[in-house]
């Protein structure tokens, strides 16, 4: 039962909405305003399972004295601490909580993108090597998008950016839309999978 | 001599990463203190965006709705193509809603909207409205709600306020007016709203993408499911100049700013290394006066730097192939 | 001055990450793990002033709409994931968003099927339509695997591998412009906000 009832509503709720996207009757459109409503006041608690889920793995760490424990007390202060400000100066602009937003989580989360440009520069260099025909295709396909991008690429030959826009309108155009038939066929498949009871991994482990 | 260059080849093939770390971070430190002018050519993905919004100028039944689906982590390409929209939609008087998925995207959808709006006179809840946060497990209900009733589907605004008591919202009620919605990301959003708002209701959508996602979104501007793109930081510089071509133009024709010329956009330079928005058409200059802030010119400088970086990556990948079969030479011998 | 000192701690934490580049360190590893605490912290007000206060609290409340205490309750049960006995209560809710799936399927069959496959189908009447034409049929016979690409059938999803071989091309391109674009961003901050050498 402890998954059959689940199941059951998933299935229901599934097919009532496949018949909302064909039928634009007043009933169709009451049931979507109820689910709205519904998931609107589901959709806050979300949050919770976030924040237990980094205490459990974080406090685990800190009482087993596990090696780095030390920073997960950085991790947890740093997650009381930016919530609390939050709560007691409110999260308009000017107010400390987005003072640590702008000057501490935004750049981290910036940066740790960023980071990745030098490993890419570094593969460039060690590891894109034209072993193959097809791997050279995919290098020259590469120079020539990446050179139609700048300008400096328009200004060495007016063929670099005309040629580039050709292999992204055209064999970058077939292949993307090859895939993406595909995946979208993989997905509608899936989504059918779900409705029909069929795939239950959402349901997670356990009886 | 021949053993001299594959010796030499040898060791750079075995060179440190670090040198090249090095070498990646002083091929944009140094464009960018020195700045230079360079030609932004614009592309008709982007063009088609502009011209859209373009088209709503001064029409109170008319509206776009910018979605941020990002964080902090893709926002040097994604802000300066935000400020540039908002700046557009504030310089022609077209209505604007803003609304995020995460929360890490609602400072940011705070900061584009004030950075924009600091040099001109707009009002929230009459030139434009911050809709806010809604949770992302809300963004099927919202998406699909909008097209009835917005005021209905968005409920309050990022402030609290009712949004049907806004005065923006009187003439608009559902996709028919708010007719344009670009999401700005670094991933797929942009599809859902294809697959979901465009397919169910017709709007328009367009794109503001990271360059990573650009290739992957060309069969959708094929087909018409997107009516443009921005494609990364090119795109931002794109639009960042033809804000300052036709929407911040001023003459005693066109008080507020000029309709979008495809000769125009070709011909016209704006320098970045000046203060104010100076226009060079064959030669002749004619300095408008108007501050060309350094927010409104990021991308451009930003480019500067991307064209010797991609030049370094492009001799990078060619020096080491060359080592690659040298050395392959050598050990086949 | 306040804006100095500001500037400063980002470029603090923005160098912390970039000392990784030399090697890993204290510095990124207290970056890192006040990154992920942040973050998390920094989402809860918002939920609670976003989402908590006017779909919960308020109609509830001060709407009297008592109907809502019910979905609220199971958006409570999300808290039992991590009980032994009774995680299945967790389900609830979970299954409650998973029914929208039944509008994915004639949603997304339509857009990335159906819309695709009649742009496909257009008239060959331009090389560059024929060409996307032969691309988009060789691809999807090369992901056909229920046949051996071998004879006549081998030479066809041998097409289609080039013409994917383009498309990663163009998509690597994009992707080394991405990851710059990123950096200058930070850069930009680093020599342009924080020490003022850009003008």
């Amino acid at each position: 039962m402890k998954r059959q009832i689940p199941l059951i509503i998933v299935i229901t709720l599934g097919f009532m909405f496949v018949a909302h996207s064909f039928i634009p009757h007043t009933i169709s459109q009451d049931f979507l305003t109820w689910f709205q409503d519904w998931m609107k006041a589901i959709s806050p608690f979300a949050v919770v399972l976030g924040i237990m889920s980094l205490f459990m793995v974080h406090g685990k760490k800190i009482s087993y004295k596990a090696p780095n424990w030390q920073y997960s007390i950085v991790t947890l202060a740093g997650l009381i601490f930016t919530a609390l400000t939050g709560f007691i100066w409110g999260t308009q602009a000017g107010t400390p909580y987005m003072w640590i937003f702008k000057n501490i989580q935004m750049p981290m989360s910036s940066t740790m993108f960023a980071l990745l440009a030098f490993y890419i520069a570094s593969a460039a260099y060690k590891a894109f090597r034209a072993r193959s025909p097809e791997a050279t295709v995919l290098l020259v396909a590469a120079i020539i998008v990446m050179l139609g991008q700048v300008p400096l690429g328009t200004m060495i030959s007016k063929w670099i950016p005309i040629s580039s826009k050709w292999i992204l309108n055209v064999p970058n155009l077939a292949s993307k839309r090859a895939i993406m038939i595909g995946v979208g066929l993989g997905m509608t498949a899936t989504s059918l999978k779900i409705l029909l009871g069929i795939e239950r991994t959402y349901l997670g482990g356990g009886d | 001599m021949n053993g001299k260059i594959i010796a030499f080849f040898d060791k750079m093939q075995k060179l440190d990463r670090r040198y090249i770390y090095l070498m990646v971070a002083l091929s944009i430190i140094i464009p960018l203190v020195i700045p230079f002018n360079s030609p932004t050519f614009t592309s008709e993905t982007t063009e088609n965006i502009y011209r859209k919004i373009d088209s709503f100028a001064g029409d109170p039944t008319k509206a776009v709705l910018l979605s941020f689906s990002h964080d902090a982590s893709t926002m040097p390409e994604l802000f300066p193509m935000e400020v540039s929209v908002l700046r557009h939609c504030f310089e022609r008087n077209v209505r604007i809603f803003t609304i995020c998925w995460s929360p890490a995207a609602a400072p940011l959808m705070e900061h584009a909207i004030n950075t924009a709006k600091e040099n001109y006179d707009v009002t929230s809840g009459v030139d434009y409205v911050n809709f806010g946060y809604k949770p992302n497990s809300l963004f099927l209900p919202i998406v699909l709600g909008m097209g009835e009733d917005i005021s209905e589907a968005i409920d309050t605004d990022s402030q609290g306020r009712k949004i049907k008591n806004l005065d923006i919202m009187k003439e608009i009620k559902n996709y028919d007016d708010m007719n344009l919605v670009i999401d700005f990301s670094g991933g797929g959003a942009a599809l859902s709203w294809v697959t979901y708002a465009r397919a169910k209701f017709g709007v328009n959508v367009a794109a503001g993408i990271t360059a990573v996602m650009v290739a992957d979104y060309y069969p959708y501007l094929q087909t018409g499911q997107l009516i443009g793109m921005f494609r990364g930081l090119k795109g931002a510089a794109e639009y960042e100049k033809m804000v300052d071509v036709f929407a911040s133009y001023e003459t005693d024709e066109y008080p507020n700013g000029r309709p979008f010329s495809k000769e125009v956009i070709k011909n016209v330079k704006v320098p970045i290394t000046k203060s104010t928005i100076i226009y060079i058409e064959d030669g002749v200059e004619f300095d408008t006066g108007i501050p060309l802030n350094y927010k409104y010119k990021v991308a451009r400088i930003g480019m500067n730097a991307q064209s010797v970086a991609h030049i370094m990556i492009i001799v990078f990948i060619i020096l080491g192939n060359i080592g690659f079969f040298l050395t392959r030479k050598k050990d086949n011998l | 001055m306040f804006e100095i000192i500001s500037n400063t701690v980002a470029a603090f934490f923005t160098l912390s990450i970039f000392s990784f580049l030399y090697k890993d360190n204290p510095f990124y590893k207290f970056a890192e793990a006040l990154f992920v605490g942040v973050s998390m912290g920094f989402a809860i007000p918002l939920v609670y002033e976003n989402a908590f206060i006017p779909f919960v609290y308020t109609p509830i409340f001060l709407g009297h709409k008592f109907s809502l205490i019910i979905p609220s309750l199971l958006g409570l049960l999300y808290t039992f994931r991590f009980s032994k006995n009774l995680s299945w209560l967790s389900r609830y809710p979970i299954v409650f968003g998973m029914g929208i799936v039944g509008m994915g399927v004639p949603m997304s069959i339509h857009s990335s099927v159906l819309v695709q496959m009649r742009s496909a189908m257009l008239p060959l009447d331009t090389v560059n339509t024929a060409l996307i034409f032969i691309g988009t049929v060789t691809i999807l016979l090369y992901f056909f695997f229920s046949k051996d690409h071998k004879g006549v059938y081998g030479k066809f999803t041998n097409v289609g591998v080039w013409f994917m071989m383009i498309g990663f091309g163009a998509s690597f391109g994009y992707t080394v412009m991405a990851r710059i674009s990123l950096l200058i961003g930070r850069i930009q901050f680093l020599v342009g906000d924080w020490l003022g050498f850009i003008k």
